[in-house]
């Protein structure tokens, strides 16, 4: 069963210490108000492991990395969505955002590790 | 070439970066508000412009595009928005609100408009302008005693991962199949489901912020408490309970949902129940019940059929090329190389390692009296449906089941029908054998699952057809209708529904339902200019 052991108990205590200084005074805290990602673009591997990488290389699509796919082809697919592919906004994923993420993949290797489908 | 793009597929491609060229007028991007003159929607993109910003107001057929994207039929182009608003902030829902009730402009709003099976982003009817609230996307309290969250409706469930993770958070979430691309917001709105002990997202909602037609925001519950501080911690407040008339329905657009976490347990240790008969279902979902109503299984229960499983990881051409729906004998030769059987229930322990060496013989005990085997990490670890599953059950990260959406080939497609029943043999049995005779008439295979709440389950049917081709399209909305329609008469309803079938459903909760709703509607928006349509409200 070790396998499934997450953790030990955490004391909450120290965690809420922890939280309350990274958050500050969180409700009251007057905020930008816009996503923090229309500032700070996301590198493109950042945003490919935490939206592309669930289905291109899980099983569920065909693998996009070391094909050398047109940026153009890659950024239009992206935004109209293909076939079983959601439509990605530009409220989601910025315009910059998608350019950057689109070169990228047009020269990213392969994973080997990376199943297609 | 060396992409791996045939020269008809880059054609093809062409037309999408070149906005809509290759479109029939029915595949439009985008269409008018009904009742709206081309002058006067010019005059209220500008309006809508000087409150977000230009590049915050998507009103061309290039820029909707992603807006107009769904997976369900939708062949006479009854849901095609005529733009999207993508406001920064409550202010300035507020001035478009405003706008939008001096010219009667119609908004539908959504959080990450990925209500996928249900239309996606897409409207009741056509038309509508998107209110995107993506934008939104604080992450606005995490309180680490109480494990209670508030946010905004654009954060995704990827994103609240991510921040418990980098501030090592002792909480789970409790996620849908699809958590990263979708928003806690927009699925617990929809009283959407998932698989740990904390799935009813609703149940474990607990107040919000709603801004009405008339641009008044009202903070449910204890959240206008001043100088209070239970907002999250208690859901009733005082008076009548306002929380609900705001979830599935257009009554107002909710700016900040307040959420329990589920405390990170010492050990999780999931299970797979493997039962090899269709007709298993029934013995299968009377185990369960009494040890949902106990407690003794904590989390929400997936039945989950073979083909639904399969699905994920397979087209159908890697099944069946013969003609008609896949033969059963069919789909129990590739369930058994898959190790997986007609029906694999999935279920966890949490807790500490006494607690579950306590009750995990109980229920290997009863699970084994239906006939099946009940399998853990030992005998299952690695193989692609028990990892998925217990992923699941930690509220882990997956894409995995979008894969059903290609079962058909190249242009994917997937409508749900989710109807509710007791958590009774006789109803699984039942809603099997009719699902079955109505699906595999129109020529679309079963591949189905069943979540089990506590007394109740939910059927969830993904009818998958390829979207593609016109004449499957309108085989799916036939056999669709036909499927609510007599499941309704059985008293069988759906708890939910695509943009396409609101009325249809809406119709079998009765007159005195729809009146009230009217009357509320009436009151809180008298220019019906929120999701006219949502859930049967005009
Ligand atoms: C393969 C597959 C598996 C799925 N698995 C699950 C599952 O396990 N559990 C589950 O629950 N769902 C599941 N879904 C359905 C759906 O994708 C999710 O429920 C998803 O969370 C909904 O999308 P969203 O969060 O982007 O909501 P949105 O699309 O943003 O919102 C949904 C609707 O809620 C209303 N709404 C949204 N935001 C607001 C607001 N701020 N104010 C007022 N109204 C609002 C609107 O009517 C909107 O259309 C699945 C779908 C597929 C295709
Ligand atoms: C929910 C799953 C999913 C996500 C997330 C997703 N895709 Fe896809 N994508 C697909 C599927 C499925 C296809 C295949 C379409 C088809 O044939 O039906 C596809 C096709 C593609 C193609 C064409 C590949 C080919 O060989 O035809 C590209 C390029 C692509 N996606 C890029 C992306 C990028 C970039 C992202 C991240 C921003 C992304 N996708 C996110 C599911 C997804």
């Amino acid at each position: 069963m070790d396998r499934h052991r997450v953790l030990r108990w955490t004391g909450a205590l120290g965690v809420a210490a922890v939280a309350a200084v990274a958050l500050g005074s969180g409700l009251s805290a007057p905020v930008a108000a816009q996503a923090t990602y229309e500032i700070e673009p996301r590198a493109p591997e950042y945003l490919y492991e935490r939206t592309c990488g669930y289905c291109h290389g899980h099983n569920v699509a065909p693998i996009i990395r070391g094909r050398k796919l047109p940026a153009a082809v890659t950024s239009a697919l992206v935004r109209s969505g293909n076939g079983a592919m959601p439509a990605f906004k530009p409220t989601e994923i910025t315009d910059q955002e998608l350019e950057a993420l689109a070169q990228w993949l047009a020269t990213a290797e392969a994973d080997p590790e990376e199943h297609g489908r | 070439m060396s992409s791996g793009f045939s020269r008809r597929e880059v054609m093809a491609i062409g037309g999408a970066i070149a906005g809509t060229a290759a479109m029939t007028p029915l595949a439009r991007a985008r269409m008018l508000p009904a009742e709206m003159d081309r002058d006067v929607f010019a005059g209220v993109v500008r309006e809508l412009r000087a409150i977000v910003g230009d590049e915050w107001v998507f009103a061309d057929e290039a820029s909707t595009i992603s807006y107009r994207k769904s997976g369900i039929p939708d062949l006479r182009g009854e849901h095609v928005p005529s733009g999207a608003v993508a406001p920064a902030s409550v202010e300035q829902v507020q001035a478009i609100l405003a706008v939008a009730n001096r010219y009667k402009l119609p908004l539908w709003p959504i959080s990450t408009g990925k209500n996928m099976g249900y239309g996606m982003a897409t409207p009741a009817s056509s038309g509508q302008m998107i209110l995107d609230l993506k934008r939104m996307n604080r992450i606005l309290d995490f309180d680490a005693e109480l494990g209670t969250i508030l946010v905004e409706p654009g954060v995704t469930y990827q994103q609240i991962h991510d921040y418990i993770e980098e501030h090592d958070l002792p909480y789970w979430l409790d996620v849908p199949t699809v958590g990263p691309i979708v928003s806690m917001m927009g699925n617990t709105l929809e009283r959407g489901v998932g698989y740990t002990p904390y799935g009813d997202h609703f149940f474990m909602q607990c107040g919000m912020e709603v801004v009405l037609a008339d641009g008044t925001i009202l903070k449910t519950g204890m959240g206008s408490i001043e100088n209070g501080n239970t907002w999250q911690a208690f859901k009733w407040g005082y008076g009548p309970y306002l929380d609900g008339i705001f979830t599935q329905s257009n009554f107002g657009i909710v700016t900040k949902l307040g959420m329990w976490l589920m405390p990170r347990p010492p050990v999780y240790k999931p299970f797979m129940v493997r039962s090899h008969n269709v007709e298993d279902v029934a013995a299968i979902t009377d185990t369960i019940r009494p040890f949902r109503m106990n407690n003794l299984i904590p989390n929400g229960v997936l039945i989950m059929g073979a083909l639904y499983q399969m699905s994920m990881f397979n087209r159908r051409s890697d099944l069946w090329d013969g003609e008609g729906v896949i033969p059963l004998d069919v789909i129990q030769r590739h369930a058994r190389a898959n190790d997986i059987g007609m029906w694999n229930t999935f279920y966890a322990l949490y807790g500490t390692d006494e607690m579950i060496a306590a009750m995990e013989p109980i229920l290997t005990n009863a699970f084994e009296a239906t006939g099946a085997d009940v399998l853990t990490e030992a005998e299952m670890g690695g193989n692609p449906y028990f990892e998925h599953n217990k992923t699941l059950m930690r509220g882990g990260m997956t894409l995995e089941e979008k894969g059903l959406v290609r079962w058909w080939g190249k242009s994917g497609g997937a409508v749900a029908f989710a109807p509710v029943a007791p958590a009774k043999g006789g109803e699984t049995g039942g809603q099997t054998a009719l699902a079955t005779e109505i699906m595999n008439k129109w020529g679309f295979d079963y591949a189905p699952a069943y979540a089990v709440g506590g007394r109740e389950l939910h059927h969830i049917i993904f009818l998958m057809f390829d979207k593609g081709n016109d004449e499957h399209s309108r085989k799916a909305e036939l056999c669709m209708e036909e499927m609510i329609t007599r499941f309704g008469e059985r008293g069988w309803a759906a708890y939910r529904s695509s943009v396409s079938t609101m009325d249809l459903v809406a119709q079998q909760y009765g007159d005195a339902n729809r009146e009230v709703n009217a009357r509320i509607k009436q009151a809180l928006d008298p220019n019906h200019i929120i999701a006219p349509g949502k859930q049967g409200i005009a």
